[in-house]
């Protein structure tokens, strides 16, 4: 081979390698197409506020950067900008605002899901003010217990700090002053100032508002859990909280389609079951849209529509479960409340009623210890055993709940009624129509044939010298 | 006080030895350069224009400056990718993972990177196989061979510790292996076996080793022993042969031709076709990254780099001490042949052991590592 042809082979190669970097350059270019990054965009109104507000507060700004309303350009004055005569709006820097951004001004944009909202449980959670469970909280337990416990979940009705003379109290450069008891709080069920209900940020934490966030268990966790609804705990029990713990690199949570066995299939989380999408039905933010029974109350009942919010909930279980599976599951489901419903709730609540129907009670709530045992019974034990079958989780639908809730019924309620009754013939009539009814006729005493059937087997099984 | 009249002026650069005065560039730029740089050019020239062998047209003997290429496609791509790695093994798969997928160009450096170890480790097994059945080893160029083993054993070690790096499941279980076969090395094996892991067991102390390894150690080490190679060869020169092939021979009258700059231009194509090549292949190929290590969990299947087949193979062939043993004595061999082979050819001086020992050596290292390629267990 000649020097010249030499030359030309390396002229060649040399430019059938920089036109491979050419191409290396195109897939990294693909790349970035593929995984975008955030690119902020920043209104000129925004810039000035992150002017001082990534000095001031970096971290609520990198998470805002990070998200994905700042690709769209949705900033910070997007968001807390408010009308002059809104009653918590304030100038700042020039423009009015207001702190808190109510699910009014979500739904600025988010129309459908302000509406769902709206109409949901969730919107009404602050509603229990005035309920039985308020005078615990705020009387019993003290007001202070009631404003960092049950309304940090359930959410306050937000108002103004007030001066002496009634007029709102304002800072120094004019901004009116909230009620330190009502806000800060992000209670599901908060009753805004401009009349709407809600706190997106409830699941939605600001200001990164992440999807996979408001998809974690973990979001829903923060209320829906503790020893009168441990539905968190009963997840994590359960075969799907097994699942997602086990799976959870595979869950796709930050996908922004989230379509159960299209865009995940590994495990379903609470999202997952109450709101969000299948092959046949959207996303919705009703979180009761697909919940058939209440079993909130005394005595648990179907809710309106009840048919078709079960065809929406079975509609998520035949991603995984074929129509046998999930017909025996609610079969069994609904036996075991109505179980609940006939033995324990409609008998206790029969009792709580004659005594009060012959005044035994006083009119004050829980100033008498059958008072806090049928509160426990219903409320906490009672709910457990329901939430406990209702989501698969057998310790606390059995030792955590309908364990619990015989001793409390058998060994607490009951004596305590016989005494708070007195002898009074119409508590003594309920009390007897109670204990007479089959499910409780184990409680007069067990036949010699029954005692010697059980002899016999733990004979058997045991041995001779475990039976005396 | 009297001036030597032969001696340049004062200033002006001088050949080494106190020699002729060097000649001056006629620019004033090259003057410049060459008063702080004295260099010798027409030495420099000589040297370089040193005329080869007719044989080094042919691309079978243009193997020996490949490795040399690729170690500084290797040492580039392996510095930028060093930007990023963490040593730690509770960071080393996510910084790695972090460079395939986030880092802007990361996934093509570290694609050439793998490629480029791959390559290097082929083109060093074929020098050496061009260099043993030409007989190149023989005297005077014995420690030059050794000096090459020591290269092949250098290069493959980066490898290793290279793919130990990546903190895969094959990394752990790789380095485990490895660990439990320098364990089997008589007495001095598990001392050897606990400085390599810095422990009993391979752990943070094992990442952090084979990162100075990979990174410090070997890079210095290849460096000077193909310092040396390079210095070996050209004190030594190019081996001349009897080639029966005109075409190889040349003809009588050309029976060589210049380094430079045709010889240079034939290693030029063999490096800009390697960049195209190494090029495609990370664009088509690009490396993945397959499970993080889990120091609990055995894969049911494992096998290292293609390059340690031979040995996986043998290791299940034969038990854990004679594979060691027999592998030492493997290695000892291939370093001492060019005695043995002179020892050999002293007693029958048309001898073709080698060759025949090289052709059984090779086809046994082919059938064993596609035993393992295609074994499933």
């Amino acid at each position: 081979m000649t020097l010249d042809q030499k030359r030309m082979i390396v002229a060649a190669l040399s430019f059938l390698f920089l036109a491979s970097l050419l191409v290396v350059a195109w897939v990294e270019g693909g790349k970035e197409r593929i995984h975008p990054k955030p690119r902020p965009v920043v209104g000129a109104d925004s810039a000035k506020c992150l002017q001082c507000h990534e000095q001031k507060t970096p971290v609520i700004a990198a998470q805002w950067t990070d998200s994905r309303h700042a690709q769209l350009g949705v900033g910070c004055y997007e968001c807390h900008r408010a009308d002059e005569k809104e009653p918590d709006a304030f100038q700042h820097e020039g423009k009015w605002i207001a702190t808190i951004v109510s699910p009014a001004d979500c739904g600025a944009c988010h129309q459908d899901i302000a509406r769902e909202f709206q109409h949901s449980h969730h919107s009404q959670a602050a509603q229990f003010i005035g309920s039985l469970d308020n005078v615990l909280g705020e009387v019993i337990e003290g007001r202070l217990a009631a404003v960092n416990g049950c309304w940090q979940c359930h959410g306050s009705t937000v108002a103004f700090a007030k001066e002496k003379d009634g007029t709102v109290r304002k800072d120094k450069t004019g901004k009116p002053m909230l009620d330190p008891t009502t806000w800060p709080n992000t209670g599901i069920g908060r009753v805004n100032l401009d009349g709407s209900r809600g706190a997106c940020s409830a699941c939605h934490s600001r200001h990164a508002f992440s999807r996979a966030m408001a998809r974690q268990p973990e979001v829903c966790g923060k209320c829906h859990m503790g020893p009168d609804h441990p539905q968190i705990e009963i997840y994590e029990e359960s075969k799907h909280g097994i699942a997602f713990r086990t799976r959870l690199a595979e869950m796709n949570l930050s996908s922004e389609s989230w379509v159960l066995g299209v865009d995940y299939t590994a495990a379903p989380t609470c999202a997952t079951c109450h709101m969000s999408a299948t092959r046949n039905q959207p996303v919705t933010h009703d979180v009761g849209a697909r919940i058939s029974w209440t079993l909130r109350p005394v005595i648990s009942r179907k809710l309106d529509e009840w048919e078709k919010k079960r065809e929406a909930m079975k509609d998520v279980c035949a991603n995984c479960h074929a129509p046998d599976f999930i017909a025996a599951f609610y079969t069994s489901f609904d036996a075991t409340v109505e179980m609940w419903n006939s033995k324990f709730a409609v008998p206790a609540q029969s009792v709580m009623d004659a005594l009060r129907a012959r005044h035994l009670l006083t009119p004050t709530p829980f100033d008498e210890e059958i008072e806090w045992s049928f509160y426990r019974l219903w409320h906490h034990e009672g709910r457990r055993a329901r939430m406990g079958v209702s989501m698969q989780g057998p310790d606390y639908t059995q030792w955590h709940g309908f364990f619990e809730v015989a001793e409390r019924f058998y060994f607490d309620f009951l004596p305590k009624a016989r005494e708070a009754g007195r002898g009074d013939p119409q508590v003594t009539r309920a009390l007897k129509a109670v204990l007479d009814s089959p499910e409780h006729a184990w409680l007069k005493g067990m036949s010699p044939e029954d005692r010697a059937k059980i002899d016999a087997f733990y004979r058997e099984r045991y041995g001779a010298e475990t039976v005396k | 006080m009297n001036q030597d009249a032969t001696a340049p002026p004062a200033g002006e650069p001088v050949a080494p030895h106190g020699g002729r005065p060097l000649p001056l560039p006629k620019s004033r730029a090259g003057r410049w350069l060459q008063r702080r740089l004295p260099i010798d050019l027409d030495a420099l020239r000589y040297y370089s224009n040193e005329p080869v062998p007719n044989h080094l047209k042919h691309w079978w003997w243009c193997l020996g400056g490949t490795p040399a290429m690729l170690f500084a496609v290797q040492a580039v791509t392996g510095i930028l990718l060093s930007f990023y790695y963490v040593p730690d093994p509770s960071q080393a798969y996510e910084s790695v993972k972090r460079v395939s997928t986030i880092v802007p160009f990361g996934w093509f450096l570290r694609s050439i990177h793998r490629w480029s170890s791959n390559l290097m480790i082929a083109a060093v097994i074929l020098h050496m196989m061009r260099v043993f059945f030409t007989g190149a080893y023989r005297k005077p160029r014995e420690l030059n061979w050794m000096i090459g083993i020591g290269l092949l054993g250098a290069t493959l070690f980066f490898g290793f510790t290279g793919y130990s790096l990546v903190y895969e499941q094959l990394s752990y279980w790789g380095a485990t292996v490895a660990g439990n076969l320098t364990e089997a090395v008589p007495i001095i094996g598990p001392y050897l076996a606990r400085l390599l892991r810095g422990g009993e067991m391979v752990g943070d102390n094992t990442l952090t080793r084979f990162f100075i390894l990979h990174i410090g150690i070997l890079p210095a080490l290849i460096t000077a022993l193909l310092g040396a190679h390079v210095l070996l060869f050209r004190l030594h020169g190019v081996t001349e042969f009897e080639f029966e092939s005109p075409k190889l021979r040349g003809s009588e009258e050309k029976k060589t031709f210049p380094f430079f700059p045709d010889h240079v231009m034939t290693e030029l194509i063999v490096g800009i076709g390697l960049a195209f090549v190494l090029t495609c292949l990370a664009v088509i190929f690009p490396v993945g990254l397959a499970e993080k290590a889990n120091p609990l969990q055995t894969p049911p299947h494992i096998k290292p780099e293609w390059y340690f087949f031979w040995t996986f193979r043998w290791l299940k062939l034969t038990g854990l001490t004679f594979a060691v043993l027999s592998i030492g004595f493997f290695g000892f061999l291939a370093l001492a042949w060019p005695f043995v082979d002179a020892a050999i050819r002293r007693r029958r001086p048309a001898s073709e052991l080698s060759v025949r020992l090289g052709i059984l050596a090779v086809c046994a290292l082919v059938v064993l590592t596609v035993w393992e390629a295609f074994a499933t267990h």
